[in-house]
């Protein structure tokens, strides 16, 4: 089978398993206990006036006639409109979405990178102090509590030593000041983005460096690191030229299929670091009972996922010539 | 792979240190702007979509009513008003006089304003305001400072519910309105508008909604309140700008108060923060009553809960003192009557105090004899024969049968610890008594929907946050007619006398008669206990005392219209 016949024939796997998704939240999201009405009201509101809000979402229609109305919307792109913002998903989601994937694609970036470096001295110097003091280091940073590890980075970088803004993404007085330009705007996003950058990279390296350990041992058992060895070559070109590349290989896989799952953000790191997106809306939107938001939302990590798949095993193909589809 | 050279990376890293470091030197240039935490984004400027707190909270300083609350007496003042309403009982009238204001864009605030706004309410049916405006029969505007209600009936509701309704401005919306009347859903297409730029007669106006981030407001410079002195109090706004910044947990945001990045984090703390915050030298606390109501509701449609005699004996049971201290420990009050007692001109005091300051012994022997008076028996009875208690075991009802399981339903403590653990310790006291109790905490929404939509429950604990000072819906609450799925008579409470007092309240104009009648209501609910009020917790609020002064009290703490134009910073000198 040829990569077009692959690619094609995946991409309809893909349509057949969106369309289950789409359905299966629908019923999920409805077979849920409570409505979205019951937490809007107060007891000076009269059950006429809960009819007519009701009413407004759409809510008082047979669940058929919502779930048709909800793919034929769906098939024109358009995933409704939010209960509580009373403004489109779609533009909700689209501006939490750069904010998410900024933070949590930088993180991943620089975990990896990061993983990978460590990786492959860890396992070059397998058995030793070094190797031992990695590899506990990274299962413990592995292991800490997200929300735990983020107040205490906060307390004491923030508060205590006063480096960083406690949280959010802006300072207001930045971005209210006329006189701020585009740099001085950017910094103040760097800035308030290191504590939570710093959190994530903390928690996650430990896993890109355990999966390059692991690998790169045994791409130096090949022929080839025996090879170049008898070619003369000094360690460091060794390591860092014929071993890691190859070793890095699953490490690629990880990181493709994370950078796809990043879009969900990560609801307690958002909400720690008071950070302004996707993973705080779809929190509010599930207990809120917000379901065009909720929906949306969930669709739109589901396609991302799906098609990152994709991306992965056509990359892979690319980077191990030995894959053939 | 390669790495790539580490003094490069070196070299990279520290640049951007430098570049942050510099960034975070970014002097702050307006000294007069007041900073508050928020613990959650506001959702939307639309004053007709609004439901979260936190929205309101910016509406209410852009959008003003005709009439607001006085913070010491609780009194209806007037606010765009000049005076309070008189009223004609020939036509079934009200005539307002307006006061000489300004929208924040510079145009004549006028009672066409005021009509347009009612109007358009009644005919779009906007569901948060409609129930105060059905009753209205039209409105007139006989010059641009006078507007007369005519009213179909007499409705006490008109007062407090219709004069203290948000105006909006006709020339803002009515194009919008006109539109939105010739669509499929003309309410949704309204309350979906999205509002960029509102205008208002308030205080302040927005500047920038940064949404996610932080939201901007200027003071509005054609307030109708600056220089002024109106209800004894002269008011500003005294600083420039309010910003709204969100703060994702109450951790952080105390960190931020404590640090000084906010003025005032306008949501209550929880307990467990006030003794390091009470430490703090820059930071004074402030407790303030809640218009709230936490009760324990019994299912009076079916057995056990369908007999009075067990609610008064469960009422007797219940220790609110240890709920308060202990629970709550200490930041709340106990409640008698399902009118909280700062709501001090309807709130009945005479009512029964079921088990009030009794001995646990004391409480256990009067519910038991109220259940035996009523013919319950027990295999073991929890007062032995000289008196002395002993774990009472298997309660049989009067007609002999044993008392079968019952639950109490209570939100998760991850969303309500107070009634979580109110409901375990409830739970514990009756089973003392050897009544089978199980206190289950539920989902909200799931809870919400057994007890509102199905009516399958046996009995539940459960709280309105933020009750308004009206009485009105202690009608809403037990009224009969409100008995049916999703309805508020939560209880199934029915009783004839009750529902003529309550009919009759909402139609009373005159201020103490209502209040008779409503004092019976709060009577009749205290003698059938259909809901046994608990406590109420108690707004306690933090903010920093070295920029700003003059936060005004009031019931529901001081985040109040009064607050926001009478706080200044400190040594302010009138620039």
């Amino acid at each position: 089978m040829g990569l077009k016949r692959f690619i094609l024939r995946r991409l309809v796997e893909i349509a057949v398993i969106f369309f289950v998704i789409m359905t299966v939240l629908f019923i999920l999201f409805r077979l849920a206990p409570g409505d979205p009405v019951s937490r809007m009201v107060d007891p000076s509101m009269t059950p006429e006036d809960a009819r007519l809000l009701m009413e407004s979402m759409g809510l008082d229609q047979p669940v058929w006639t919502q779930y048709l109305y909800y793919l034929k919307n769906a098939a024109t792109g358009n995933m409704g409109v939010s209960f509580h913002y009373g403004e489109p998903v779609t533009h909700i989601l689209l501006n939490r979405l750069p904010n998410t994937m900024l933070l949590f694609t930088t993180s991943i970036i620089i975990s990896a990178l990061l993983g990978v470096f460590l990786g492959k001295i860890a396992a070059w110097k397998r058995g030793e102090r070094t190797d031992t003091l990695m590899t506990i280091g990274a299962l413990f940073c592995h292991t800490l509590f997200l929300p735990w590890l983020a107040l205490i980075m906060i307390w004491f970088f923030a508060y205590w030593v006063g480096w960083f803004p406690i949280t959010g993404m802006v300072s207001p007085d930045v971005w209210i000041d006329p006189d701020a330009g585009f740099v001085v705007k950017a910094l103040d996003v760097l800035h308030h983005m290191a504590l939570p950058l710093m959190t994530l990279v903390l928690i996650h390296f430990g896993s890109y460096l355990l999966v390059m350990r692991s690998s790169m041992l045994e791409t130096l058992k090949d022929d080839y690191i025996l090879t170049a060895r008898a070619k003369g070559l000094d360690e460091k070109t060794i390591r860092d030229h014929h071993a890691a590349p190859n070793a890095a290989l699953p490490v690629v896989t990880t990181v493709g299929l994370s950078l796809a799952f990043s879009i969900n953000g990560g609801a307690l790191t958002e909400t720690v670091f008071t950070w302004p997106g996707l993973g705080r809306e779809l929190v509010f939107s599930v207990s809120h009972a917000d379901y065009p938001l909720a929906q949306a939302a969930f669709l739109l990590i589901a396609i991302v996922v799906l098609l990152a798949n994709l991306v992965v095993d056509v990359l892979y193909a690319y980077l191990d010539p030995r894959i053939r589809y | 792979m390669s790495m790539g050279g580490p003094s490069r990376w070196c070299r990279l890293i520290v640049f951007l240190f430098i570049a942050i470091a510099v960034s975070a030197c970014h002097e702050n240039s307006r000294p007069h702007s007041l900073k508050i935490g928020l613990a959650e984004e506001p959702r939307t400027l639309n004053v007709w979509l609004a439901s979260d707190a936190n929205s309101r909270k910016v509406l209410s300083l852009i959008y003003q009513p005709l009439y607001v609350y006085d913070p010491d007496t609780l009194d209806l003042v007037p606010w765009l008003a000049e005076s309070m309403p008189v009223y004609d009982a020939q036509t079934l009238s009200y005539t307002v006089t307006l006061r000489d204001a300004r929208w924040s864009d510079d145009t004549p605030f006028t009672s066409r304003d005021v009509a347009f706004t009612g109007n358009l309410i009644r005919s779009f049916q906007v569901p948060r305001y409609a129930s105060n405006w059905r009753f209205i029969d039209r409105i007139e505007t006989p010059d641009s400072h006078t507007v007369t209600f005519y009213l179909k009936k007499p409705m006490a509701a008109f007062l407090s519910g219709t004069l203290s309704t948000p105006i909006v401005q006709e020339k803002e919306w009515a194009g919008f309105a006109e539109k939105a009347k010739t669509t499929e859903k003309p309410l949704a297409t309204l309350i979906n508008h999205r509002v960029q730029h509102p205008v208002g007669t308030g205080p302040f106006t927005l500047e920038q909604w940064r949404q996610g981030a932080f939201l901007h407001l200027k003071r509005n410079p054609h307030f109708f309140g600056t220089g002024k002195t109106i209800n004894g109090r002269l008011l500003g706004p005294f600083f420039n700008d309010l910003v709204y910044s969100v703060f994702g947990t109450s951790d952080v945001a105390i960190l931020a108060l404590k640090k000084g990045d906010i003025d005032m984090f306008w949501w209550p703390i929880q307990p467990g923060y006030l003794s390091d915050l009470s430490q703090q030298k820059k930071i004074r606390l402030f407790t303030n009553e809640k218009s709230a109501l936490y009760f324990m509701g019994f299912n009076l449609r079916r057995p056990p809960f369908n007999d009075v005699a067990l609610r008064r004996a469960v009422a007797y049971t219940i220790d609110k003192d240890f709920i308060v201290s202990r629970i709550l420990q200490g930041q709340g009050t106990k409640m008698y009557s399902v009118v909280p007692a700062e709501n001090r001109f309807w709130c009945c005091t005479d009512l029964p105090r079921y088990g009030d300051d009794m001995s646990r012994q004391n409480r256990l022997k009067t519910a038991y004899q109220v259940l035996v008076d009523a013919g319950y028996s027990w295999a073991v009875p929890p007062v032995d024969a000289v008196g002395n208690l002993q774990p009472g075991r298997e309660i049989r009802l009067p007609g002999g049968q044993p008392m079968g399981r019952f639950t109490i339903l209570t939100p998760p403590a991850d969303y309500d610890p107070h009634r979580a653990t109110s409901g375990l310790m409830i739970q514990e006291w009756l089973r003392e008594l050897g009544m089978p109790a199980y206190a289950r905490p539920m989902a909200f929404s799931s809870m919400l929907q057994q007890v509102k939509g199905n009516h399958d429950f046996d009995a539940f604990i459960l709280g309105y946050g933020r009750l308004r000072l009206d009485p009105d819906y202690v009608r809403n609450l037990f009224h009969s007619a409100n008995d049916k799925s999703r309805g508020w008579n939560m209880s199934g409470y029915h009783d004839s006398t009750f529902d003529q007092l309550a009919d009759r309240s909402t139609s009373e104009l005159d201020p103490l008669k209502r209040q008779a009648l409503v004092m019976d209501m709060q009577r009749l609910i205290a003698r059938d206990l259909p809901y046994l009020p608990l406590y109420k917790p108690s707004v306690v609020e933090a903010v920093r005392t070295d920029r700003f002064e003059g936060w005004v009290e009031m019931l529901e703490g001081i985040g109040n219209i009064w607050s926001m134009c009478q706080v200044k910073p400190v040594n302010y000198d009138g620039a």
